[in-house]
């Protein structure tokens, strides 16, 4: 951990609770990354940081490459350029299980559940990361108490709320250090979304650093340390959420001066 | 949470970074070349062999084909061992997970005391 990097600001990366203590490296941090499709480039040097015990929100337009940067913190697609650090270490090109299984946690876009398999068999899969079914259900049902009774039901039948939840209990209960949610909203009602941020809220409390992809920003700015607007590929703000409500309109509807 | 932390501060610096899929990529490939390479080239030696007039040319020929075919199943054994490893991977899960779930049903089945009772009562009465 060299002090000339955990002392640069990378965009959000200063601590959220503000002590006096030397700041700690970021749990997840990502250093002029580049990422490309094939050949055509959608990150353009991103740099990004999760310190310990914060909630980070990046927001975004459609397009400005939240989800692509979601793809590189969780191992899904290799940078072209740039380097991925977690608690200091650079695991550039770490595959996603091996992310997940030191504790970097994705819970893509669009449920991350399996739908063919009912909420227990769902639940079932993290035991290949931590410990005992029962004992996981235990504890995932007591977090949902609305799964309990589905638990022999598909998930792919849960509405997109329960669905959510029962991603994020499979996420919780392998014990990760660092949660990445992309778009966590993404096609449920503003009442479940409300909901959904407050299990969040209750989850940052218990001290797990949490990176959350919105394009819905008021969803999330509530329960965010800090936030960075990503614009075009590129972090064009970063700051707390008070900063950054002025740039918030321009960057989703652009300015006079862009 | 400190403790979680540390215990992730020592995992990632012990994490090695696996260039896996890379490599399983490249074998894929060369299996498909293989493959597909082993059956033209032992068919072209193949259609050589029926022009030749020695025996010698003839038998090397057909060595060649024969070798060549054994490229391909080895190509299409590496082939489909790289493309369908993930698949694989998760189907053995599931089936893991089914015998798991059976067991557990078996286990939960004999467990139950009042099946039994009533299996030891109800069979005088039918034979009655």
């Amino acid at each position: 951990m060299e002090p000339s990097r955990r002392d640069r600001d990378v965009g959000v990366g200063l601590r959220a609770n503000g002590s006096d203590s030397p700041p700690a490296a970021p749990l997840l941090e990502l250093v002029g990354v580049r990422a490309a499709y094939g050949g055509i480039e959608v990150l353009h040097g991103v740099d990004l940081a999760v310190p310990q015990g914060a909630v980070v929100a990046l927001l975004g337009a459609n397009g400005a490459g939240k989800s692509t940067t979601v793809k590189v913190a969780a191992g899904l697609l290799p940078p072209t350029a740039g380097r991925v650090h977690v608690a200091g270490h650079d695991v550039t090109g770490a595959s996603s299980h091996d992310l997940a299984r030191i504790g970097v946690c994705t819970i893509p876009e669009g449920h991350g559940v399996f739908p063919n398999l009912t909420v227990r068999e769902n639940l079932w899969m993290a035991t290949q990361v931590s410990g005992r079914l029962d004992v996981l259900e235990d504890a995932a049902y007591a977090r949902f108490p609305l799964l309990g009774p589905r638990r022999h039901q598909l998930a792919g039948s849960l509405s997109g709320g329960e669905q959510q939840m029962l991603a994020l209990s499979r996420a919780l209960v392998t014990d990760p250090a660092v949660l990445v949610l992309d778009e966590l909203s993404m096609g449920l009602a503003p009442i479940v979304v409300q909901q959904l941020y407050e299990i969040v809220a209750q989850v940052a409390q218990e001290g797990i650093s949490i990176l959350v992809v919105e394009q819905f920003a008021r969803a999330v700015l509530g329960i965010a340390d800090r936030a960075a607007i990503m614009v075009n590929g590129v972090v064009a703000h970063a700051g707390t959420p008070a900063e950054l409500q002025s740039e918030l309109s321009s960057a989703y509807l652009g300015s006079d001066n862009e | 949470m400190s403790e979680r932390i540390a215990r992730l501060e020592r995992e990632a610096a012990n994490l090695k970074v696996s260039t896996s899929a890379k490599r399983d990529g490249i074998l894929q490939a060369v299996g498909a070349v293989a493959m597909v390479a082993g059956v033209v080239i032992a068919f072209v030696a193949y259609q050589l062999s029926l022009d030749k007039s020695d025996d010698r040319d003839i038998q090397s020929l057909v060595i060649l084909a024969v070798s060549m075919l054994g490229l391909s199943v080895t190509g299409a054994a590496v082939f489909l061992r790289y493309s369908l490893a993930r698949f694989l991977r998760f189907w053995l899960l599931r089936q893991l997970y089914e015998g798991q779930a059976h067991l557990d049903r078996l286990v939960g089945a004999l467990g139950q005391p009042n099946s039994s009772d009533e299996h030891e009562v109800a069979e005088p009465e039918a034979s009655r």
